[in-house]
């Protein structure tokens, strides 16, 4: 690492310039000086993030005339076992539409039907929200187009490592590297929008390749890690994220493409066994017990469609999202017309925008730190998708400017020197030269494996106290093991943060799963040794934070009262997935609870 | 075997005071790259890489895949404009 590096201060840093990192920073722009906003990238903003490669439709519009903003509550709040901030999610839904209206405008191509009305399609258990972008190949470079019009100030490959944050526990800015030349990099800012994504590479894939991941995996956890050691609560870290994926390739199928045209799963008879393909941890659970039954393996169906069809869903799958979908088909010999496609579930991740797992956000976009805010994949407002990234990253950045203007003032007992904070960027560039000062050592890539390894051995679900304690102590044993790792490169330093960021994620998957003692979203938190889903105890969020001793520590957070209320068969129709008749013999399931509280309990026992 | 009666516990603690030796592996790449149609000096797919796996060859002055770190994404063979870059399915998923 080069001992020079750069410091500059700003008024808002965003930090990933993914989706809802690229709106964040637009919409902040509009109100602050050229200058004032700076957006940090780890790779390079045109082809970043979950959408890289485009996206091929949304997964939760919200249209008038298809749905209304109260029913998508209630349909998520149903999907996510009622652990829920219905706030944060009405909040989404409200401007779901004026978010897609704003696309549109920039010129992303959505579907329409002959009178030129937005084309939804029903892939959910009970609405229809899902709006086809049979063209959404350009969506990434739509956004970078908005990004440069906007005047945005870019720094492309440069890596946050970790926030500063001011003795009174404000945020103070950003501290990260350049991953090309290894400088160390100093940006002041009194708010920080994180925007990283999901923790996409935690399960190891099952054909060992550290990148096969179904996640982009730049997007390592860094903004849970970031987040966490700034001081920020993380929640709904137990409810993992697991899809069902094309065997080996790992990337999706896609349900949400092939659905609405006709194609499901089906298991090894070619018998259909749920009713619904919207990724939901209660769909899992059927499909892994499929899965692991004698009706295993289970394929996407294709088959029985017209050729026409078909190669209306080649155009859609092998241009958009995961296009090489199609040389991986070719590689095996395979097609969507002859075969069966086999499918599997993923590894292990974090991510809120499938699951629930994420930085604890209220509607507002405000993390539990003050300045700081989370936005996509990495903040808990459950199955958020592309397009609650895009949303929130405008109420994230409203609201930093809304502090900015609020003005977050001096310390208490200081003046600007309280946020000088000499000793937190020393020991940063201490924890950055270290590695690249070792020498011999263990590579970043070696680590990484290992780590990963075990997050497979002890976190799969089904999960098990005794599994997860053992998956923990080598987790804390991991932590002393980064000492060992060395970097010769910047570009090995990068991975070597991640590791860390990897390393802690997989703990914090192993605390927060070890708290909950019940069962709850299918097989995201499905546990052999409390196979009941337990209202009485664990209708309420888990939160994870750093404690006073530096160590994380995890607590009960009640459930905030209901502004869309749930009738107790709503609660329970994601429970009515499988296709009745079709279980498969000797397979354990989580049973709903026999009288799901319609709203939250008032009084929650600690 | 051994003279010493506890040769394992003596190297056992040896083993794990010892220090890190390296050696240099082979990999079979996914990232392609024609050197005939790469252009000297451009880095669009460079840039384009997520996971900056890509990198210019000393040697050559053309881009090659210097990581074996690759989400086949093929952002790198959509962006080149020479059409110089064909990416394959990693060994390991293919």
């Amino acid at each position: 690492m080069t001992e020079e590096g750069t410091e500059i201060e700003v008024d808002v840093v965003v930090v990933g310039g993914g989706s809802a990192g690229s709106t964040a920073a637009i919409r902040a722009q509009k109100e602050l000086p050229l200058g004032r906003v700076l957006l940090l990238e780890k790779a390079h903003v045109k082809r970043s993030g979950a959408i890289a490669i485009g996206m091929d439709g949304l997964n939760n519009a919200v249209i008038p005339g298809h749905t209304t903003p109260e029913q998508y509550v209630k349909e998520i709040t149903m999907a996510n076992d009622g652990i829920v901030d219905q706030r944060a999610v009405l909040a989404y839904a409200e401007r779901s539409f004026d978010m897609i209206q704003q696309l549109d405008g920039w010129g992303v191509k959505f579907q329409k039907t002959g009178t030129g009305d937005f084309d939804v399609k029903k892939v959910h258990h009970n609405g229809s929200y899902v709006l086809p972008m049979p063209e959404g190949y350009d969506l990434k470079k739509i956004l970078t187009r908005m990004i440069r019009r906007s005047g945005v100030r870019v720094s492309n490959r440069v890596m946050a490592t970790r926030l500063l944050t001011g003795a009174d526990g404000r945020i103070a800015g950003v501290l990260g590297v350049n991953v090309r030349d290894g400088s160390f990099q100093v940006i002041r800012a009194k708010a920080v929008i994180l925007c990283c994504g999901a923790s996409g590479r935690l399960g190891l894939p099952a054909s060992g390749y550290l990148f096969g991941t179904y996640e982009n995996p730049s997007n390592a956890g860094d903004g849970y890690s970031l987040a966490y050691h700034a001081g920020a609560a993380l929640t709904g870290i137990e409810c993992f994220q697991i899809n069902p994926l094309i065997k080996d390739y790992n990337g999706p199928a896609c349900a949400y493409v092939t659905g609405p045209l006709g194609g499901h799963t089906v298991n090894a008879q070619g018998h259909r066994f749920i009713e619904s393909d919207y990724w939901s941890g209660q769909m899992m659970l059927e499909f892994y017990r499929e899965l692991h039954s004698v009706n295993g393996p289970v394929y996407l169906k294709l088959t029985h469609l017209a050729p026409e069809t078909i190669t209306e869903i080649e155009r859609v799958l092998h241009r958009t999202e995961r296009p090489s979908r199609g040389r991986f088909h070719a590689g095996r010999g395979h097609g969507y017309a002859a075969d069966l496609v086999e499918m599997h579930i993923s590894e292990i991740g974090l991510c809120s925008g499938h699951s629930a797992s994420g930085v604890a956000v209220n509607e507002r976009g405000e993390t539990t730190v003050p300045g700081l805010y989370a936005a996509g994949d990495m903040a808990c407002v459950p199955h958020n998708y592309l397009l609650g990234a895009m949303t929130y990253g405008e109420i994230c950045a409203e609201s930093a400017l809304g502090y900015l203007q609020a003005g977050p003032g001096a310390p208490a007992g200081g003046g600007e020197e309280a946020y000088e904070l000499p000793e937190q960027i020393d020991a940063e560039r201490t924890r950055l030269r270290r590695p690249m000062e070792r020498g011999a050592g263990v590579p970043p890539h070696q680590y990484e494996y290992k780590v990963r390894r075990l997050v497979n051995d002890y976190l799969q679900p089904p999960k098990t106290a005794n599994r997860m304690n053992h998956g923990l102590a080598l987790f804390e044993r991991a932590q002393d093991e980064l000492d060992e790792v060395s970097a010769t490169t910047p570009h090995e330093l990068m991975r070597f943060v991640e590791a860390g960021f990897i390393r802690d994620c997989a703990e914090m998957a192993a605390r927060a799963s070890l708290y909950r003692t019940e069962s709850r979203w299918g097989l995201y938190h499905h546990r052999l040794d409390y196979p009941e889903m337990d209202d009485t105890s664990w209708f309420v969020h888990v939160d994870l934070y750093k404690d006073a001793a530096g160590r994380m520590a995890a607590r009960k957070r009640p459930v905030a009262p209901y502004v869309v209320p749930l009738g107790d068969e709503e609660r329970r129709s994601y429970y009515r997935i499988r296709v009745p008749g079709t279980a498969p013999a000797g397979s354990g399931a989580v049973s709903p609870p026999s009288s799901p509280p319609s709203s939250p309990p008032s009084e929650v026992s600690p | 075997m051994s003279q010493i009666p506890d040769r394992e516990s003596v190297k056992a603690a040896e083993a794990r005071t010892v220090g890190h030796a390296q050696t240099t592996e082979r990999f079979d790449v996914p990232v392609i790259v024609d050197e005939k149609r790469c252009i000297s000096g451009c880095h669009i797919c460079i840039d384009s890489c997520p996971v900056d796996c890509l990198s210019v060859s000393p040697a050559t002055g053309k881009a090659h895949m210097k990581f074996d770190e690759c989400w086949y994404c093929l952002a790198c063979e959509i962006d080149c404009p020479k059409d110089a870059i064909t990416v394959k399915i990693p060994f390991l998923v293919r």
